[in-house]
């Protein structure tokens, strides 16, 4: 049984990613062409396919993440299909001009904006789409309000490419495709982006924990959220007395799950949004949709071996909180300076009473740290599972460092929170 | 790595368009003008001729054989092939709700033209 859990959650995500595209290119293959015009429509296709699967991927529900991995992994997968989705898509209308190329002109007629014809300028409209939407999603430096606006482009572009579809006069395989891209658009504005699969949460209270950091607790209103320790929520907050919420769901890590279901986030002032929860006011809203992930086998059979960058220590502390140590664990928790450190006097009193426990803190400064005095030898290595939570360039680091020390991939565990 | 296949990618896409546009400037004019030998076809000859293993139609006083096109169509069979050995100027310039038929179905008709549509017998 749990097997075929493990099972289902390994292999959903690569299954339908190629399920889909090459089930509608089949489907849809057409017979008696010239090679490169079949080739032409079978990318169209794929394209499709994929999009419909990216977009699947975008969906926050906490039961279709169990089913699919987790929704850090379904992101990955959304991002590598969407693309793949593009780079088709790109091919689709050069080939189908390449195919009419003994005559350019005609082949430059196939392709051309210019044409007066719906069912070309669509296609184009579609394709600008995409193009728009995913260079945005690639400059880093836009905020996170904006990105996630010109990021919805996307969206809009597979709706033109299937309207194209449809002026195409290719209706009959397509109108239920189309319902269900604006089936899945549609449940992610309404559930996701609206909230409406969020829990109601009140703020109860909110405590300075380090330098730029806060510790927020929530009371659920209602049904809580259903979150294990270590798992992440995206949670929104509305207005107070003073404070403005920013009208949009974060992804957190539960840091302890009090009182049954009371949720404590630790939250550290990075971007615009967080910045203004350092002014958060008991007496706040809040909506919960979750839980997520939840990247630590508490149960795992090895020693551990976490390390934790800055606000990263989150979910370790999660596991501290939720009951005693099973294996022996040894955390490395790298941060700028004390003042910085969150759960810092915490982690110190476990370590202290907990002989499973041990605790090697290490302030860096602002520099990059030379990661290999830090890192327990080979041998000690050897046995253990390794997991890391941080600023993705430590992450990528520790990934090396550890893959020199003969540790496979296979035992290096890691969450990213880019959830863009 | 995904940022640069999406840069290395559009880049390339961007080019190819170039590479056919510019092709397109370089071929002289597409020729629209009768050829010097013409065929004359009437309608009972154009009506031999009207399923879609073997399509003629007549479109603004040319005949076309579109029999090697027909797979290429866009739009559903059903469409079209009730066209195949008749005068089907009007249903060429009035493609879905009244709108003529694209520049590019233009360019590609030539391709296919052979005769002089002479009506009657
Ligand atoms: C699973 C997970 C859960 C998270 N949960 C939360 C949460 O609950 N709340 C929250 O606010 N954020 C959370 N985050 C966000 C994330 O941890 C922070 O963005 C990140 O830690 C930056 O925080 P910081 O500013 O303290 O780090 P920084 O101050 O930038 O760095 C922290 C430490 O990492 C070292 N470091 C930084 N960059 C590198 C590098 N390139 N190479 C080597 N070492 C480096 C620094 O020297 C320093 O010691 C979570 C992230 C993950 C992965």
């Amino acid at each position: 049984m749990a097997a075929a859990a493990a099972a289902v959650r390994q292999w959903s995500v690569p299954l339908l990613s190629c399920v889909v595209p090459v089930g509608f290119a089949v489907w849809a293959f057409p017979e008696g062409l010239p090679p490169i015009r079949a080739a032409g429509i079978v990318t169209g296709w794929l394209g499709c396919g994929l999009l419909l699967v990216s977009l699947l991927l975008m969906l926050r529900e906490p039961r279709l993440a169990a089913w699919l991995g987790g929704l850090e992994r379904m992101y990955r997968w959304h991002h590598g299909t969407g693309l793949a989705a593009y780079l088709v898509l790109l091919l689709h209308p050069l080939l189908l001009a390449a195919n009419n190329l003994p005559a350019a002109r005609v082949a430059w007629q196939t392709l051309s904006p210019f044409t007066e014809s719906w069912p070309v300028w669509s296609g184009w409209l579609g394709l600008l789409l995409l193009m728009g939407g995913l260079v945005t999603t690639f400059i880093r430096s836009i905020r996170y309000g904006t990105w996630r606006w010109l990021h919805a482009l996307l969206g809009l572009g597979v709706l033109t490419g299937l309207v194209h579809l449809i002026l195409l006069g290719i209706d009959e395989p397509v109108l239920p495709i189309l319902a269900v891209a604006a089936a899945i658009l549609g449940w992610r504005l309404i559930r996701g982006d609206l909230g409406l699969a969020a829990r109601p949460y009140v703020v109860t209270s909110a405590r300075p924990l380090a330098a730029r950091s806060v510790e927020v607790v929530l009371r659920p209103l209602g049904d809580p959220a259903m979150v294990t320790p270590g798992q992440f929520v995206l949670a929104e907050f509305g207005n107070g007395a003073r404070y403005r919420g920013c009208g949009e769901f974060h992804p957190f890590t539960v840091s302890t799950i009090a009182n049954r279901d009371e949720l404590h986030l630790a939250i550290k002032a990075l971007g615009d949004c967080t910045t203004r929860m350092l002014a958060i006011e008991p007496g706040v809203a809040a909506r919960v949709i979750g839980g997520f992930g939840g990247f630590v086998d508490p149960h795992g059979k090895a020693p551990q071996f976490w390390v934790a960058g800055g606000i990263g220590v989150t979910p370790f502390v999660a596991l501290l909180n939720a009951g005693p140590l099973l294996h022996p664990t040894r955390l490395l928790y790298l941060y700028r300076s004390e003042a910085d450190a969150a759960f810092l006097p915490e982690l110190r009193a476990t370590a202290a009473s907990d002989p499973k426990f041990t605790l090697h803190a290490v302030e860096t400064g602002d520099d990059v740290p030379d990661l290999g005095p830090l890192l327990p030898t080979a041998g000690e290595l050897s046995r253990a599972e390794c997991y890391l939570c941080g600023p993705p360039g430590l992450v990528a680091a520790l990934k090396s460092a550890l893959a020199a020390r003969g540790v496979t991939a296979q035992h290096v565990h890691y969450e990213n929170f880019e959830f863009r | 790595m995904m940022r640069k296949l999406f840069y290395v990618s559009t880049a390339a896409f961007w080019i190819a368009v170039a590479g056919f546009w510019i092709g397109n400037l370089l071929v002289p004019g597409t020729d629209t003008s009768a050829t010097a030998a013409e065929r004359e076809i009437g309608s009972a000859e154009l009506a031999r001729h009207a399923v879609p293993q073997d399509c003629w139609m007549a479109i603004r006083g040319n005949v076309y054989d579109i029999t090697a096109y027909l797979p290429d169509h866009p739009s559903r069979p059903s469409i079209i092939e009730p066209w195949c050995g008749k005068e089907a100027s009007e249903a060429y310039d009035t493609k879905t709700k009244g709108r003529k038929h694209s520049p590019e179905a233009d360019a590609l008709l030539p391709k296919y033209r052979i005769g002089r549509f002479v009506g009657g017998g």
